[in-house]
């Protein structure tokens, strides 16, 4: 390794413990995050992905549905997963927290993986139960879509990030 | 017997459950009476959103009424005319619901620190909130070419549009984690420190965690 290049990343291992740091890679996960909201074919991609795993739990459920763009389709209802229906927003800052959190990069990863995979997770449910809500109980679809799983949703992922730090996040007193 | 790191690990996600359990039934309890907070909340807000738009505005052009819980953006269109632009529904500023339900549910905070706690942070949502009303109006205009934006705004409309969304969002939790990290810190210190036996107490916490 030449001398230049083994300054430059002692410097950053320097920086990267610091709050400069920390707010750095915090900016950079924010950055892309506005990116892929504002890109149409990034969001209506993940928006796709999100109606085909929601119509096939529906489908293994006993009903038959199927997708038409970002539209679960049935006899009985259907549900239009929007931008803001992904989870991207609670997926965005879980991973804004993770990365501001002072703990090393393989427990910051975990919580990546955490934080991606438990929100969509928890998002799928959501649009599942939508679903069932808009079957069967479809008085109640306006507040179980914006009132209940809103909160849910933002309670259960402060919620996983806090294991997170609890679980991951003292490894840094190790190291 | 379990080794240290384990019975920390287990101690810190019994406080973690409970804090869950806690935040779930306080916001489950908020949602049953939100039809009584959104008509109050939304006028509340409503009051610093319009002096905003007064000071933001030239002319200004926005009119702000408050219908049980829905807010109706009018614009004025003529002398005596107006004309609706926007409406926000009942469940805008849902976010208190989870706001409260954690600032509740926070362990290691005695009553007098979590009212004080509750009040700061609901004023500074309230703030928020409102100047979020005022920037993203504002925003809305331009978008719909009812207001001039400069070179600056215009080249980068969609990315200011999803930096105010993700500031809507993030306001609330940031708020959270300020009025609440010197206990939070305490109690997962707590359960790490050598796997002592795990108890959240209400002892004062010093400035500055």
């Amino acid at each position: 390794m030449s001398a230049g290049k083994g300054a430059v990343l002692r410097a950053w291992r320097g920086v990267k413990k610091t709050p400069w740091g920390l707010g750095l890679g915090a900016a950079c996960v924010a950055g892309i995050l506005m990116w892929l909201v504002g890109n149409e074919g990034a969001i209506g991609w993940v928006q796709y992905v999100l109606a085909r795993a929601t119509s096939g739990i529906l489908n293994v459920l006993g009903h038959r549905t199927v997708v038409a763009d970002h539209t679960v389709w049935s006899r009985d209802f259907g549900i239009t997963v929007i931008a803001a229906c992904t989870g991207i927003f609670p997926i965005g800052l879980f991973l804004l927290a993770v990365t501001a959190y002072p703990t090393r990069w393989r427990s910051k990863l975990v919580g990546f993986g955490l934080g991606i995979g438990g929100i969509t997770g928890l998002n799928i449910v959501r649009l599942v139960s939508l679903y069932y809500i808009g079957v069967h109980l479809p008085q109640f679809l306006d507040s179980a879509h914006q009132l209940v799983w809103q909160s849910l949703l933002i309670v259960l992922a402060v919620t996983l990030w806090l294991l997170w730090a609890g679980r991951w996040g003292h490894a840094s007193c190790r190291s | 017997m379990l080794p240290a790191g384990a019975s920390a690990r287990g101690s810190a996600a019994k406080i973690v459950f409970r804090f869950l359990v806690v935040s779930l039934l306080v916001a489950a309890a908020l949602i049953g009476v939100w039809s009584f907070i959104a008509p109050v909340y939304t006028k509340a807000v409503a009051l610093p959103a319009r002096v905003l738009l007064r000071w933001v505005e030239s002319p200004n052009v926005s009119v702000l009424e408050v219908r049980d819980a829905e807010l109706w953006v009018y614009r004025i269109v003529g002398p005596g005319k107006v004309a609706p632009f926007v409406w926000f529904d009942r469940y805008t500023f849902f976010i208190l619901i989870p706001f409260l339900a954690l600032l509740m549910a926070t362990p290691g905070l005695g009553w007098a620190r979590r009212v004080a706690r509750l009040a700061i942070g609901v004023v500074a949502l309230w703030c928020g909130h409102a100047v979020h009303l005022a920037v993203s109006l504002q925003l809305s205009y331009a978008a719909t070419g009812l207001a001039v934006s400069g070179p600056f705004l215009g080249r980068a409309l969609t990315l200011w549009q999803v930096g105010t969304r993700l500031l809507w969002e993030a306001a609330p939790i940031a708020i959270w984690i300020g009025l609440t990290r010197a206990p939070w810190r305490k109690a997962l210190r707590t359960c790490r420190e050598g796997a002592r036996p795990c108890r959240v107490d209400s002892e004062p916490i010093p400035a500055g965690g």
